[in-house]
């Protein structure tokens, strides 16, 4: 009997040992790393002064926003306002390649299919592989020696990257936001500082933002966004991997393939749009294809009221995309309150009115209700 | 014990494993879903709308290529399972009912080694079965369809070559995917005098496991489960290859195949073999 026994052994410590390997590697993963103690200026000038100018990296955005998560619709090459909704729901993985401020390639890695954003100078390749749909904007040449080509805003600005987003919330640090240093951990296996942005105003839903900048590179690595009352993050976008070495240069020269469906657009010189102060919803982030043309009249006409966090967007009547009430999927996520729709989640809210009229922020909707009716 | 023996015990499992009329019945059942496949897109009027049916499948017209990976993609949820279900249910049940343990176990094999050649000829299944689907696949893609230059999900274009080699490497991570269920097979299969028991019960547990990966209720479960990374074979055909599925489907697989066989070990040695 005792011979049996020890026979059975074996059995049982082999799956304990691979038990403790895998709960020793998670608290591996999440082990804080000593650093040299920084202050909070001095991890912001790090983060302007990183010389990060290409780049492979895996790019994971985790949206917790208690929305209903809707099946990945995938439809069209160029996103409009139901995949704008989709980025808020679920989790996604995309790869993300920069070589130089011109060239940068968006890869939204989906199960089974793909959809990519390729930018090369003044062309711009949206791919879509599940219907097998390419479009293709062409700003065109002139405009390119007008802007400053040695900014790297071109691409980064365009591509949904940590660095990006971290770029939009530091930019929008007022006396507003009480900016702190947290303990220092690790992402993607670089060791990082952490910043850690805490709105002043009890109006908004963000309960901080944090900022994980790569000790090494001053590149922004993570971004966090939490909400009130929720202990998860609202919103994440962090590496997962990441390459510092230049990505092959083929990787940015696209030609749509054999039997594609090629759409051809041209993207007017765009004027200097108004930036509304304030921390952007996420939403902009997230949405590759935020230089469509369409963007440019519909933000006419926008104003913003309040300040900082806790800012009202609000688009005049007629900007509401018709895709808000033909579209099942976005209707569902609606509800109806008076006077017109609107979407809350755990981080913004969305009031579209009935007379079309819409208003968006980081606050409760009773705010937008009441920045609604004191129009 | 000669160290030649475990070689000349999966020679001769090997051997018995495909002259074996079944398995050449599941083989040629496999061969014949992507000839099906082929046929049937050949043969309609109508062409396939994008985004439409399994991977791949309005592509097929344009290039035969792809009829091996829409194959594979619609053999992986049931077809391969089902047929891999069957040969690893089968390796020590199937001796035990025919009465065959006995005598295989009284030469100076010992039951490790035993094992061992028998989860290797339910590997050999497993490539042999992937095999199958892919190769015939590109011949019925040859013969039915033009062949050219192969587009991946990027919208990048790869040359003919390049696709053979693709097409390497997802037969080997599909190959991969079923360690796992090929050590749950074994390891049932040594529970059991009963064959089929064992068959029906890895084959199920396969379902289960695909049912489980669906519910967003059990998300926490899903990188545990043995099917989780089964469509990943998708990411072989990026450009550039994204690998972190290959590797995370590789280390899950081991993980099932040391905590299955191990368990398979200690119930096969303490097994009394009577018949």
């Amino acid at each position: 009997m005792t011979r049996a026994r020890r026979r059975w052994l074996p059995a049982l410590l082999l799956p304990f040992a691979l038990a403790i390997a895998v709960v020793f590697g998670a608290v591996q993963a999440g082990a804080s790393v000593s650093l040299p103690p920084k202050s909070a200026e001095e991890i912001v000038a790090m983060i302007a002064r990183t010389e990060v100018r290409a780049l492979s990296g895996t790019v994971e955005q985790d949206a917790g926003l208690g929305l209903p998560e809707l099946p990945a619709s995938g439809q069209g090459a160029v996103p409009g306002a139901a995949s704008a909704l989709e980025f808020l729901t679920g989790s996604h993985t995309a790869r993300v390649y920069v070589d130089g401020p011109l060239k940068a390639r968006l890869q939204i890695l989906d199960q089974m299919a793909e959809r990519d954003v390729v930018i090369n100078g003044g062309d711009a390749w949206f791919y879509n592989s599940q219907d097998n749909s390419a479009t293709h904007l062409t700003v065109p040449a002139p405009e390119m020696p007008a802007q400053n080509i040695p900014t790297p805003e071109m691409p980064t600005q365009e591509i949904p990257t940590p660095e990006a987003m971290a770029g939009r919330f530091l930019a929008a640090i007022d006396a507003g936001t009480e900016v702190t240093v947290a303990e220092a951990s690790s992402v993607a296996g670089q060791s990082v500082y952490s910043l850690l942005l805490n709105p002043r105003s009890t109006e908004t839903l963000v309960d901080s933002v944090s900022i994980d900048v790569d000790s090494e590179t001053g590149l922004p690595l993570r971004v966090e966004v939490r909400a009130k009352g929720q202990a998860e993050p609202a919103y994440s976008l962090a590496y997962t991997q990441l390459d510092l070495s230049r990505p092959d240069p083929a990787l940015f020269a696209f030609t749509p393939p054999q039997g594609a469906t090629v759409t051809e657009k041209v993207v007017p010189a765009k004027p200097d749009r108004p930036t509304p102060d304030g921390p952007p919803a996420p939403e902009a982030q997230a949405t590759p294809g935020h230089g469509s043309p369409g963007d440019d009249s519909r933000s006419h006409g926008v104003t913003v009221t309040g300040h900082g966090w806790d800012s009202v967007i609000a688009l005049p009547a007629g900007s509401a995309p018709a895709e808000f009430t033909s579209n099942p999927q976005l209707s569902q996520a609606l509800q109806p309150v008076d006077g017109g729709r609107a979407l809350t989640t755990s981080l913004l809210s969305v009031l579209i009115l009935d007379d079309g009229r819409v208003y968006a922020g980081m606050v409760p909707l009773e705010r937008l209700q009441s920045a609604a009716a004191a129009r | 014990m000669r160290p030649g023996l475990g070689w000349a015990l999966l020679g001769s499992e090997l051997l018995v494993l495909f002259r074996r009329l079944r398995t050449w019945a599941m083989l040629i059942a496999l061969a014949a879903v992507p000839i099906l496949i082929a046929v049937a897109v050949k043969l309609s009027s109508r062409p396939t709308a994008p985004g439409r049916g399994p991977l791949f499948l309005d592509r097929i017209t344009q290039n035969g290529l792809f009829v091996a990976v829409t194959a594979l993609v619609v053999c992986v949820p049931l077809f391969l399972p089902l047929t891999v279900g069957v040969v690893a249910g089968d390796t020590i049940a199937g001796e035990a009912s025919l009465g065959t343990l006995r005598y295989l176990l009284l030469a100076p094999a010992g039951r490790i080694r035993l094992l061992l050649v028998k989860y290797a000829g339910a590997v050999a299944f497993c490539f042999a079965a992937t095999a199958t689907v892919a190769a015939s696949g590109a011949l019925a893609g040859f013969v039915l369809f033009p062949v050219g230059p192969v587009t991946l999900l990027s919208g990048d274009t790869i040359s003919v070559g390049e696709s053979a080699w693709r097409s390497l490497l997802i037969a080997a991570y599909i190959t991969v995917s079923l360690l796992g269920l090929s050590a749950i097979g074994l390891l049932i299969s040594t529970f059991t005098d009963v064959p089929v028991g064992a068959m029906a019960a890895t084959i199920v547990l396969s379902v289960v496991s695909q049912v489980l990966d669906n519910l967003p209720q059990l998300e926490w479960l899903h990188p545990w489960l043995f099917s989780h990374h089964w469509l990943g074979f998708a990411d072989l055909l990026r450009q550039p290859i994204s690998w972190t599925s290959f590797g995370e489907n590789a280390l899950l697989q081991a993980g099932y195949m040391a905590v299955c066989g191990a368990l398979a070990y200690a119930k096969f040695s303490n097994k009394d073999v009577l018949s």
